[in-house]
Protein backbone atom coordinates (compact mmCIF):
# COMPACT_ATOMS: atom_id res chain seq x y z
CA UNK A 1 0.00 0.00 0.00
CA UNK A 2 1.68 3.25 -1.47
CA UNK A 3 0.97 6.63 1.15
CA UNK A 4 -0.89 9.20 -0.11
CA UNK A 5 1.71 11.68 0.90
CA UNK A 6 4.41 9.72 -0.86
CA UNK A 7 2.44 10.11 -4.06
CA UNK A 8 2.14 13.75 -3.46
CA UNK A 9 5.67 14.34 -2.98
CA UNK A 10 6.77 12.39 -5.99
CA UNK A 11 4.12 14.51 -8.06
CA UNK A 12 5.98 17.70 -6.87
CA UNK A 13 9.29 15.47 -8.14
CA UNK A 14 7.88 14.37 -11.36
CA UNK A 15 6.75 17.60 -12.19
CA UNK A 16 9.48 19.75 -11.28
CA UNK A 17 11.70 16.89 -12.99
CA UNK A 18 9.83 17.43 -16.76
CA UNK A 19 9.63 21.50 -15.92
CA UNK A 20 13.49 21.19 -15.85
CA UNK A 21 13.77 18.68 -18.65
CA UNK A 22 10.93 19.46 -20.85
CA UNK A 23 11.98 16.86 -23.65
CA UNK A 24 12.21 14.27 -21.63
CA UNK A 25 10.34 10.68 -22.66
CA UNK A 26 10.50 8.44 -19.93
CA UNK A 27 8.77 5.35 -18.57
CA UNK A 28 8.05 5.07 -14.97
CA UNK A 29 10.91 2.55 -14.60
CA UNK A 30 13.49 5.24 -16.10
CA UNK A 31 11.89 7.73 -14.36
CA UNK A 32 12.08 5.88 -10.61
CA UNK A 33 15.78 5.55 -11.38
CA UNK A 34 17.02 8.98 -12.48
CA UNK A 35 14.57 10.06 -9.27
CA UNK A 36 15.78 7.11 -6.95
CA UNK A 37 12.36 6.65 -5.85
CA UNK A 38 10.40 3.06 -6.10
CA UNK A 39 8.76 2.51 -9.62
CA UNK A 40 5.40 1.65 -7.61
CA UNK A 41 4.99 5.30 -6.22
CA UNK A 42 6.46 6.60 -9.39
CA UNK A 43 4.19 5.15 -11.60
CA UNK A 44 1.48 6.25 -9.43
CA UNK A 45 2.65 9.55 -9.50
CA UNK A 46 2.73 9.56 -13.14
CA UNK A 47 -0.37 8.55 -14.06
CA UNK A 48 -2.59 11.60 -11.67
CA UNK A 49 -0.35 13.81 -13.26
CA UNK A 50 -0.96 12.27 -16.98
CA UNK A 51 -5.36 12.71 -15.36
CA UNK A 52 -4.24 16.12 -14.67
CA UNK A 53 -3.17 16.63 -18.56
CA UNK A 54 0.32 17.81 -16.67
CA UNK A 55 1.91 14.79 -18.52
CA UNK A 56 0.68 12.98 -21.77
CA UNK A 57 0.50 9.58 -21.78
CA UNK A 58 1.50 6.64 -24.42
CA UNK A 59 1.18 3.51 -24.48
CA UNK A 60 0.19 1.49 -21.27
CA UNK A 61 1.34 -0.71 -18.36
CA UNK A 62 5.47 -0.84 -18.11
CA UNK A 63 5.74 0.42 -21.41
CA UNK A 64 4.30 3.57 -21.10
CA UNK A 65 5.79 6.79 -21.58
CA UNK A 66 4.90 10.36 -20.24
CA UNK A 67 6.16 13.38 -21.52
CA UNK A 68 5.62 16.91 -20.96
CA UNK A 69 2.71 18.81 -21.71
CA UNK A 70 4.51 22.01 -21.23
CA UNK A 71 1.72 25.01 -20.15
CA UNK A 72 1.16 27.82 -22.89
CA UNK A 73 2.94 30.85 -20.92
CA UNK A 74 2.77 34.39 -22.66
CA UNK A 75 5.66 36.23 -21.88
CA UNK A 76 5.09 39.41 -23.31
CA UNK A 77 2.06 41.73 -23.36
CA UNK A 78 1.36 44.55 -25.72
CA UNK A 79 -0.07 47.14 -24.12
CA UNK A 80 -0.86 49.48 -26.49
CA UNK A 81 -3.71 46.60 -28.15
CA UNK A 82 -5.95 47.19 -25.54
CA UNK A 83 -5.72 51.45 -26.27
CA UNK B 1 25.37 13.93 -61.16
CA UNK B 2 25.98 16.44 -58.63
CA UNK B 3 27.55 16.05 -55.53
CA UNK B 4 25.44 17.41 -52.50
CA UNK B 5 26.99 20.24 -50.57
CA UNK B 6 28.38 18.98 -47.56
CA UNK B 7 27.28 19.53 -43.77
CA UNK B 8 29.40 22.07 -42.28
CA UNK B 9 30.02 20.61 -38.76
CA UNK B 10 30.93 24.48 -37.41
CA UNK B 11 33.73 23.01 -35.37
CA UNK B 12 36.60 25.18 -36.77
CA UNK B 13 39.14 23.52 -38.13
CA UNK B 14 36.98 19.91 -38.29
CA UNK B 15 35.63 20.84 -42.20
CA UNK B 16 38.86 21.57 -43.14
CA UNK B 17 40.18 18.14 -42.24
CA UNK B 18 36.82 17.02 -43.96
CA UNK B 19 36.73 18.37 -47.05
CA UNK B 20 34.31 21.08 -46.34
CA UNK B 21 31.97 18.84 -44.20
CA UNK B 22 30.35 16.08 -43.65
CA UNK B 23 28.54 14.61 -46.19
CA UNK B 24 24.64 14.90 -45.57
CA UNK B 25 22.75 12.45 -44.21
CA UNK B 26 26.00 10.46 -42.98
CA UNK B 27 26.13 8.59 -39.58
CA UNK B 28 29.32 8.98 -37.96
CA UNK B 29 30.51 7.52 -35.20
CA UNK B 30 32.27 9.83 -32.52
CA UNK B 31 34.72 8.07 -30.09
CA UNK B 32 36.67 9.38 -27.24
CA UNK B 33 37.51 8.66 -23.71
CA UNK B 34 35.81 10.26 -20.96
CA UNK B 35 36.63 13.41 -20.85
CA UNK B 36 37.51 14.21 -24.07
CA UNK B 37 34.54 16.46 -24.77
CA UNK B 38 32.17 14.73 -27.03
CA UNK B 39 29.43 15.84 -25.60
CA UNK B 40 30.48 19.47 -26.75
CA UNK B 41 31.61 18.20 -30.38
CA UNK B 42 28.33 16.70 -30.87
CA UNK B 43 26.49 19.80 -29.30
CA UNK B 44 28.69 22.26 -31.18
CA UNK B 45 27.60 20.52 -34.43
CA UNK B 46 23.97 20.98 -33.22
CA UNK B 47 24.30 24.22 -32.62
CA UNK B 48 25.63 25.71 -35.68
CA UNK B 49 22.88 23.93 -37.71
CA UNK B 50 20.61 25.60 -35.71
CA UNK B 51 22.06 29.14 -35.58
CA UNK B 52 23.93 29.39 -38.72
CA UNK B 53 22.18 27.27 -41.16
CA UNK B 54 18.51 26.96 -39.73
CA UNK B 55 18.87 22.74 -39.82
CA UNK B 56 17.36 22.27 -36.63
CA UNK B 57 18.82 19.48 -34.57
CA UNK B 58 18.09 16.43 -31.79
CA UNK B 59 20.29 15.88 -28.93
CA UNK B 60 19.32 12.00 -27.77
CA UNK B 61 20.99 11.76 -24.04
CA UNK B 62 20.33 8.32 -22.53
CA UNK B 63 22.42 9.04 -19.14
CA UNK B 64 22.83 12.66 -18.49
CA UNK B 65 19.91 14.90 -17.83
CA UNK B 66 19.41 17.93 -19.89
CA UNK B 67 19.44 20.23 -17.22
CA UNK B 68 23.19 18.81 -16.49
CA UNK B 69 23.70 19.69 -20.71
CA UNK B 70 21.77 23.46 -20.39
CA UNK B 71 24.44 24.69 -17.45
CA UNK B 72 27.42 22.90 -19.21
CA UNK B 73 26.99 24.34 -22.42
CA UNK B 74 26.18 28.22 -21.06
CA UNK B 75 29.91 28.17 -20.33
CA UNK B 76 30.60 28.05 -24.43
CA UNK B 77 27.75 31.26 -24.60
CA UNK B 78 24.94 28.47 -26.12
CA UNK B 79 21.53 29.19 -24.42
CA UNK B 80 20.06 25.47 -25.64
CA UNK B 81 16.90 26.32 -23.79
CA UNK B 82 16.42 29.52 -26.11
CA UNK B 83 17.20 27.73 -29.25
CA UNK B 84 14.73 25.03 -27.58
CA UNK B 85 11.56 28.20 -27.67
CA UNK B 86 12.74 28.27 -31.36
CA UNK B 87 11.65 25.09 -32.38
CA UNK B 88 15.66 24.89 -34.07
CA UNK B 89 16.75 22.07 -31.15
CA UNK B 90 15.40 19.35 -28.64
CA UNK B 91 17.46 17.90 -25.88
CA UNK B 92 16.42 14.74 -25.53
CA UNK B 93 16.47 12.21 -22.28
CA UNK B 94 15.21 8.81 -22.54
CA UNK B 95 16.00 5.00 -22.43
CA UNK B 96 17.67 3.39 -25.08
CA UNK B 97 14.87 0.61 -25.44
CA UNK B 98 12.21 3.30 -25.90
CA UNK B 99 14.04 5.06 -28.80
CA UNK B 100 14.41 2.00 -30.24
CA UNK B 101 10.65 1.33 -30.25
CA UNK B 102 9.61 4.86 -30.59
CA UNK B 103 11.77 5.10 -33.84
CA UNK B 104 10.36 1.86 -35.55
CA UNK B 105 7.25 2.67 -34.65
CA UNK B 106 5.29 4.42 -37.45
CA UNK B 107 4.25 8.01 -36.45
CA UNK B 108 6.15 7.08 -33.16
CA UNK B 109 7.41 9.44 -30.96
CA UNK B 110 10.63 10.55 -32.73
CA UNK B 111 9.06 10.70 -36.09
CA UNK B 112 6.90 13.47 -34.60
CA UNK B 113 9.75 15.33 -33.17
CA UNK B 114 11.90 14.98 -36.33
CA UNK B 115 8.77 16.93 -38.32
CA UNK B 116 7.75 19.14 -35.58
CA UNK B 117 11.41 21.13 -35.68
CA UNK B 118 11.98 20.23 -39.43
CA UNK B 119 15.47 17.99 -37.61
CA UNK B 120 18.17 17.76 -40.26
CA UNK B 121 20.53 16.95 -37.46
CA UNK B 122 20.83 14.03 -34.90
CA UNK B 123 23.43 13.45 -32.23
CA UNK B 124 22.44 10.00 -29.77
CA UNK B 125 24.91 9.88 -26.66
CA UNK B 126 25.96 6.95 -26.55
CA UNK B 127 25.45 4.23 -28.91
CA UNK B 128 27.63 2.24 -26.49
CA UNK B 129 24.25 1.84 -24.40
CA UNK B 130 22.17 -0.47 -26.37
CA UNK B 131 25.23 -2.94 -25.72
CA UNK B 132 22.83 -3.20 -22.82
CA UNK B 133 19.44 -3.89 -24.84
CA UNK B 134 19.19 -7.23 -26.12
CA UNK B 135 22.48 -10.21 -26.73
CA UNK B 136 25.22 -9.23 -29.77
CA UNK B 137 23.17 -9.95 -32.71
CA UNK B 138 20.08 -7.65 -31.37
CA UNK B 139 22.40 -4.80 -31.02
CA UNK B 140 23.86 -5.25 -34.48
CA UNK B 141 20.23 -5.07 -36.21
CA UNK B 142 19.28 -2.42 -33.98
CA UNK B 143 21.86 0.28 -34.49
CA UNK B 144 21.50 -1.18 -38.32
CA UNK B 145 17.92 -0.13 -38.39
CA UNK B 146 18.62 2.89 -36.53
CA UNK B 147 21.45 3.92 -39.14
CA UNK B 148 18.55 3.02 -41.98
CA UNK B 149 16.02 5.36 -40.20
CA UNK B 150 19.25 8.06 -40.28
CA UNK B 151 19.50 7.66 -43.85
CA UNK B 152 15.69 7.67 -44.63
CA UNK B 153 14.81 10.69 -42.90
CA UNK B 154 18.58 12.12 -44.40
CA UNK B 155 19.10 13.27 -40.72
CA UNK B 156 23.17 13.90 -40.40
CA UNK B 157 24.16 12.06 -37.48
CA UNK B 158 26.91 12.01 -34.70
CA UNK B 159 26.77 8.64 -32.93
CA UNK B 160 28.64 8.93 -29.88
CA UNK B 161 30.52 6.02 -28.16
CA UNK B 162 32.40 4.98 -25.65
CA UNK B 163 36.50 4.76 -26.16
CA UNK B 164 39.06 3.33 -24.97
CA UNK B 165 42.53 1.88 -25.97
CA UNK B 166 42.44 -1.00 -23.91
CA UNK B 167 39.33 -2.45 -25.29
CA UNK B 168 38.63 -5.87 -26.99
CA UNK B 169 41.11 -6.01 -30.12
CA UNK B 170 38.06 -7.10 -32.23
CA UNK B 171 36.63 -3.99 -34.50
CA UNK B 172 33.36 -3.17 -32.94
CA UNK B 173 30.99 -3.98 -35.68
CA UNK B 174 29.08 -0.09 -35.66
CA UNK B 175 32.66 0.35 -37.46
CA UNK B 176 31.25 -1.34 -40.81
CA UNK B 177 27.73 -0.08 -40.64
CA UNK B 178 28.81 3.80 -39.92
CA UNK B 179 29.62 6.16 -42.92
CA UNK B 180 32.50 7.71 -41.01
CA UNK B 181 34.47 7.40 -37.43
CA UNK B 182 36.16 9.98 -35.87
CA UNK B 183 38.00 9.68 -32.74
CA UNK B 184 38.84 12.04 -30.02
CA UNK B 185 41.72 11.04 -27.63
CA UNK B 186 44.12 12.21 -25.01
CA UNK B 187 47.59 12.06 -25.52
CA UNK B 188 51.01 12.45 -23.43
CA UNK B 189 52.46 16.08 -24.29
CA UNK B 190 56.71 17.39 -23.16
CA UNK B 191 56.27 14.48 -19.90
CA UNK B 192 54.04 16.52 -18.05
CA UNK B 193 51.27 17.60 -19.88
CA UNK B 194 48.21 15.97 -22.21
CA UNK B 195 46.61 17.11 -25.54
CA UNK B 196 43.74 16.46 -27.16
CA UNK B 197 44.02 14.74 -30.75
CA UNK B 198 41.51 13.98 -33.25
CA UNK B 199 41.35 11.87 -36.15
CA UNK B 200 38.97 10.42 -38.52
CA UNK B 201 39.56 7.25 -39.36
CA UNK B 202 36.96 7.14 -41.98
CA UNK B 203 34.41 8.64 -43.57
CA UNK B 204 32.42 8.10 -46.84
CA UNK B 205 31.91 10.32 -49.99
CA UNK B 206 34.81 12.60 -48.70
CA UNK B 207 38.67 13.31 -48.71
CA UNK B 208 40.11 13.47 -45.44
CA UNK B 209 43.22 15.38 -44.32
CA UNK B 210 44.88 12.08 -42.82
CA UNK B 211 46.84 11.73 -39.05
CA UNK B 212 45.96 13.04 -35.73
CA UNK B 213 45.44 16.97 -35.29
CA UNK B 214 44.96 18.77 -31.92
CA UNK B 215 41.96 20.40 -30.43
CA UNK B 216 41.52 22.63 -27.29
CA UNK B 217 38.44 23.93 -25.85
CA UNK B 218 38.30 27.72 -25.68
CA UNK B 219 35.27 30.22 -25.09
CA UNK B 220 33.31 29.36 -27.77
CA UNK B 221 33.55 25.49 -27.61
CA UNK B 222 36.14 23.26 -29.49
CA UNK B 223 38.42 24.51 -31.65
CA UNK B 224 40.93 22.35 -33.78
CA UNK B 225 44.40 22.90 -35.51
CA UNK B 226 44.89 20.67 -38.63
CA UNK B 227 48.35 19.42 -38.09
CA UNK B 228 51.34 20.80 -40.31
CA UNK B 229 49.48 24.13 -40.11
CA UNK B 230 52.20 26.46 -39.58
CA UNK B 231 51.87 30.95 -40.13
CA UNK B 232 51.56 31.77 -43.06
CA UNK B 233 53.61 34.43 -45.48
CA UNK B 234 50.89 36.60 -45.72
CA UNK B 235 52.92 38.84 -48.22
CA UNK B 236 53.63 35.98 -50.43
CA UNK B 237 49.96 34.35 -50.65
CA UNK B 238 48.65 37.66 -51.13
CA UNK B 239 50.18 38.14 -54.80
CA UNK B 240 47.61 36.44 -56.80
CA UNK B 241 49.41 34.67 -59.26
CA UNK B 242 50.93 31.25 -58.60
CA UNK B 243 52.79 28.87 -61.22
CA UNK B 244 51.71 25.50 -61.57
CA UNK B 245 54.52 22.85 -61.25
CA UNK B 246 52.41 20.46 -63.86
CA UNK B 247 51.49 18.06 -61.54
CA UNK B 248 47.72 18.71 -60.25
CA UNK B 249 48.82 16.58 -57.55
CA UNK B 250 51.60 18.75 -56.37
CA UNK B 251 49.87 21.86 -57.09
CA UNK B 252 46.50 20.80 -54.70
CA UNK B 253 49.56 20.52 -51.66
CA UNK B 254 51.19 23.75 -52.61
CA UNK B 255 47.56 25.82 -52.52
CA UNK B 256 47.75 26.34 -56.48
CA UNK B 257 51.44 26.22 -57.27
CA UNK B 258 54.50 27.94 -56.51
CA UNK B 259 53.79 31.88 -56.13
CA UNK B 260 55.55 34.18 -58.25
CA UNK B 261 58.69 35.87 -57.46
CA UNK B 262 59.32 33.19 -54.19
CA UNK B 263 62.15 30.47 -53.70
CA UNK B 264 61.30 26.70 -53.58
CA UNK B 265 63.90 24.39 -52.81
CA UNK B 266 63.67 20.69 -53.95
CA UNK B 267 65.64 18.61 -51.16
CA UNK B 268 66.37 15.34 -52.16
CA UNK B 269 68.44 12.36 -50.94
CA UNK B 270 70.88 10.49 -53.15
CA UNK B 271 68.49 7.82 -54.49
CA UNK B 272 65.82 10.33 -55.18
CA UNK B 273 64.99 10.43 -58.87
CA UNK B 274 63.42 14.58 -59.08
CA UNK B 275 64.29 14.46 -62.79
CA UNK B 276 60.67 14.11 -63.86
CA UNK B 277 59.09 16.76 -60.75
CA UNK B 278 62.28 19.50 -61.96
CA UNK B 279 61.64 18.98 -65.77
CA UNK B 280 57.47 19.31 -65.38
CA UNK B 281 57.92 22.58 -63.38
CA UNK B 282 60.81 23.73 -65.73
CA UNK B 283 58.71 22.90 -68.46
CA UNK B 284 55.49 24.20 -67.66
CA UNK B 285 57.34 28.03 -67.74
CA UNK B 286 58.23 27.26 -70.80
CA UNK B 287 55.01 26.34 -71.57
CA UNK B 288 53.61 29.85 -70.13
CA UNK B 289 56.18 31.70 -72.17
CA UNK B 290 58.36 32.36 -68.95
CA UNK B 291 62.48 33.46 -69.58
CA UNK B 292 64.29 30.98 -68.17
CA UNK B 293 67.96 30.46 -66.59
CA UNK B 294 68.95 27.08 -65.72
CA UNK B 295 72.34 26.13 -64.16
CA UNK B 296 73.68 23.07 -65.18
CA UNK B 297 74.41 20.34 -63.13
CA UNK B 298 77.45 18.24 -63.96
CA UNK B 299 75.62 14.54 -64.58
CA UNK B 300 73.11 16.01 -66.75
CA UNK B 301 74.44 17.66 -70.13
CA UNK B 302 72.45 20.39 -71.99
CA UNK B 303 71.56 17.94 -74.51
CA UNK B 304 70.17 15.46 -72.40
CA UNK B 305 68.53 18.09 -70.19
CA UNK B 306 66.99 19.70 -73.55
CA UNK B 307 65.95 16.46 -74.46
CA UNK B 308 63.72 15.27 -71.21
CA UNK B 309 62.28 19.28 -71.61
CA UNK B 310 60.65 17.35 -74.92
CA UNK B 311 59.16 15.01 -73.56
CA UNK B 312 57.13 17.31 -71.49
CA UNK B 313 55.59 18.66 -75.39
CA UNK B 314 57.78 22.13 -75.38
CA UNK B 315 61.18 22.67 -77.16
CA UNK B 316 63.71 24.20 -74.77
CA UNK B 317 66.11 24.37 -78.06
CA UNK B 318 63.67 27.00 -79.46
CA UNK B 319 63.27 28.91 -76.81
CA UNK B 320 66.74 29.42 -76.21
CA UNK B 321 67.63 30.17 -80.46
CA UNK B 322 64.55 32.74 -79.31
CA UNK B 323 66.86 34.23 -76.62
CA UNK B 324 64.33 32.97 -74.01
CA UNK B 325 66.46 30.12 -72.07
CA UNK B 326 70.05 30.86 -70.74
CA UNK B 327 72.32 28.52 -69.16
CA UNK B 328 74.84 29.02 -66.79
CA UNK B 329 77.90 26.16 -66.96
CA UNK B 330 80.13 25.16 -65.08
CA UNK B 331 81.74 22.45 -67.17
CA UNK B 332 83.56 22.82 -70.15
CA UNK B 333 81.26 20.01 -72.41
CA UNK B 334 80.31 20.53 -76.11
CA UNK B 335 76.83 21.29 -76.49
CA UNK B 336 75.09 21.77 -79.86
CA UNK B 337 75.77 24.98 -82.24
CA UNK B 338 72.79 25.93 -81.92
CA UNK B 339 72.45 26.49 -78.19
CA UNK B 340 75.82 28.20 -77.96
CA UNK B 341 74.89 31.43 -77.38
CA UNK B 342 72.74 30.48 -74.90
CA UNK B 343 75.53 29.58 -72.55
CA UNK B 344 76.82 31.56 -69.94
CA UNK B 345 80.61 29.80 -68.97
CA UNK B 346 81.85 29.99 -65.58
CA UNK B 347 84.16 27.07 -65.47
CA UNK B 348 87.12 29.72 -65.44
CA UNK B 349 85.80 32.63 -63.05
CA UNK B 350 87.45 32.12 -59.36
CA UNK B 351 85.10 32.61 -56.42
CA UNK B 352 85.68 36.26 -56.23
CA UNK B 353 84.79 37.44 -59.88
CA UNK B 354 81.55 34.70 -59.91
CA UNK B 355 78.99 37.29 -58.64
CA UNK B 356 80.36 39.95 -60.75
CA UNK B 357 80.86 37.99 -63.94
CA UNK B 358 77.31 36.28 -63.37
CA UNK B 359 75.47 39.78 -62.73
CA UNK B 360 77.20 41.24 -65.92
CA UNK B 361 76.40 38.72 -68.07
CA UNK B 362 72.45 38.31 -66.87
CA UNK B 363 71.64 41.96 -65.67
CA UNK B 364 71.48 42.92 -69.44
CA UNK B 365 69.71 40.11 -70.19
CA UNK B 366 66.87 40.54 -67.61
CA UNK B 367 66.68 44.55 -67.96
CA UNK B 368 66.77 43.75 -72.28
CA UNK B 369 63.92 45.58 -73.83
CA UNK B 370 62.42 42.76 -75.57
CA UNK B 371 62.28 40.82 -72.64
CA UNK B 372 62.12 43.09 -69.62
CA UNK B 373 58.04 42.79 -69.65
CA UNK B 374 58.98 38.88 -69.33
CA UNK B 375 58.89 36.91 -66.37
CA UNK B 376 61.23 34.90 -65.33
CA UNK B 377 62.37 31.46 -63.66
CA UNK B 378 65.58 30.57 -62.66
CA UNK B 379 66.61 26.80 -61.33
CA UNK B 380 69.90 26.58 -59.64
CA UNK B 381 71.64 23.40 -59.16
CA UNK B 382 73.47 23.94 -55.22
CA UNK B 383 74.74 20.38 -55.32
CA UNK B 384 77.37 22.16 -58.09
CA UNK B 385 78.15 25.14 -56.68
CA UNK B 386 79.13 23.48 -53.65
CA UNK B 387 81.42 20.89 -55.45
CA UNK B 388 82.41 23.35 -57.60
CA UNK B 389 83.03 26.34 -55.38
CA UNK B 390 82.59 24.91 -51.65
CA UNK B 391 80.19 25.27 -48.80
CA UNK B 392 81.80 28.48 -47.78
CA UNK B 393 80.88 30.25 -50.89
CA UNK B 394 77.50 28.98 -50.66
CA UNK B 395 76.60 30.60 -47.19
CA UNK B 396 77.70 33.92 -48.70
CA UNK B 397 76.51 34.58 -52.19
CA UNK B 398 73.42 32.12 -51.94
CA UNK B 399 71.64 34.53 -49.34
CA UNK B 400 72.51 38.19 -51.64
CA UNK B 401 72.01 36.43 -54.87
CA UNK B 402 68.58 35.19 -54.32
CA UNK B 403 67.45 38.44 -52.54
CA UNK B 404 68.47 40.70 -55.46
CA UNK B 405 66.40 37.96 -57.81
CA UNK B 406 63.87 37.86 -55.93
CA UNK B 407 63.65 41.67 -55.90
CA UNK B 408 63.38 41.46 -59.62
CA UNK B 409 60.40 39.13 -58.92
CA UNK B 410 61.95 36.47 -60.40
CA UNK B 411 60.98 32.83 -59.72
CA UNK B 412 63.83 30.68 -58.18
CA UNK B 413 63.68 26.75 -57.74
CA UNK B 414 67.04 25.26 -56.28
CA UNK B 415 68.00 21.63 -56.03
CA UNK B 416 70.21 20.63 -53.23
CA UNK B 417 70.80 17.66 -50.81
CA UNK B 418 70.23 18.74 -47.07
CA UNK B 419 71.41 15.61 -45.76
CA UNK B 420 75.17 16.30 -47.64
CA UNK B 421 75.60 19.93 -46.73
CA UNK B 422 74.91 19.68 -43.36
CA UNK B 423 72.65 20.51 -40.36
CA UNK B 424 73.54 24.19 -40.14
CA UNK B 425 73.93 24.46 -44.04
CA UNK B 426 70.62 23.09 -44.37
CA UNK B 427 69.10 25.08 -41.89
CA UNK B 428 70.02 28.42 -43.44
CA UNK B 429 69.38 27.74 -46.74
CA UNK B 430 65.48 26.23 -45.56
CA UNK B 431 65.85 29.79 -43.40
CA UNK B 432 67.07 31.74 -47.16
CA UNK B 433 63.56 29.78 -49.28
CA UNK B 434 60.35 30.25 -49.21
CA UNK B 435 59.25 26.54 -49.08
CA UNK B 436 60.87 23.38 -49.34
CA UNK B 437 59.74 20.58 -51.49
CA UNK B 438 61.78 16.87 -49.83
CA UNK B 439 61.44 13.87 -52.17
CA UNK B 440 63.79 10.57 -50.33
CA UNK B 441 63.49 6.78 -51.60
CA UNK B 442 62.57 4.65 -47.91
CA UNK B 443 62.42 1.22 -48.84
CA UNK B 444 60.58 0.19 -52.01
CA UNK B 445 59.25 3.78 -52.77
CA UNK B 446 60.06 7.47 -53.08
CA UNK B 447 58.34 9.61 -50.91
CA UNK B 448 57.54 13.53 -51.43
CA UNK B 449 56.51 16.22 -49.23
CA UNK B 450 56.23 19.88 -48.91
CA UNK B 451 57.91 20.66 -45.65
CA UNK B 452 57.89 24.85 -46.16
CA UNK B 453 55.30 26.53 -47.85
CA UNK B 454 54.16 30.36 -47.98
CA UNK B 455 50.44 29.22 -47.62
CA UNK B 456 52.06 27.77 -44.29
CA UNK B 457 50.39 24.07 -45.15
CA UNK B 458 52.89 21.46 -44.93
CA UNK B 459 52.04 18.59 -46.46
CA UNK B 460 51.92 14.64 -45.34
CA UNK B 461 53.90 12.30 -47.14
CA UNK B 462 53.10 11.28 -50.50
CA UNK B 463 54.28 8.48 -52.51
CA UNK B 464 55.64 9.23 -56.02
CA UNK B 465 54.02 7.03 -58.64
CA UNK B 466 55.05 6.61 -61.92
CA UNK B 467 52.34 7.41 -64.53
CA UNK B 468 52.87 7.08 -68.42
CA UNK B 469 51.55 9.89 -69.74
CA UNK B 470 53.33 13.16 -68.91
CA UNK B 471 54.20 14.55 -66.40
CA UNK B 472 55.05 10.65 -65.84
CA UNK B 473 54.92 10.99 -61.87
CA UNK B 474 51.99 11.66 -59.51
CA UNK B 475 51.86 12.15 -56.14
CA UNK B 476 49.44 9.40 -54.26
Amino acid sequence: MVAESDVITLQMECTLFFENNPYAIETSSGLSKRLGRSQQVTEQALNRLAEMSILEKNGQGMRAIYRYKAPYIQTEVDLNAYD
Amino acid sequence: MQKKKAVQTGIPGLDDILYGGVPPGAVVILEGEPGTGKTTFGMQFLVEGAVKHNEPGIYITFEELPEQIYDDMTGFGWDLRELERQNKLRVICMEPDILLEQMLQPHGLFEQIVNEIGCRRVVIDSISLFRMVGDEEDVRTNVYSIRNIMRKHTLTSFFIREYSEFEGMSMPFENYICDGIVRLSLKPLMDKYRKRTIEVLKMRGTRILEGEHTYKFIHNGVYIVPSLSMAEDKMLIRESEVLSTGIDSLDDLLAGGIPRGSVFMIDTNSKANYRYLLSSIYSQRIKDDDCTVTMMSGNTSLDTFADTIELFGVSLREAASKGKAFFIEHYRRAVESGLEKAIIRVDKVTNEEYAQVLNERLNPIFECEELCDKRWFVYYDLNTIISERGKDFLLRYFAEEMSMWRSLGITIVVHCNFAEIGTETASFLERTCNGVIRTWVDGNYQYLQVTKSPSGRVSAPHIIANVAEKPFVQLI
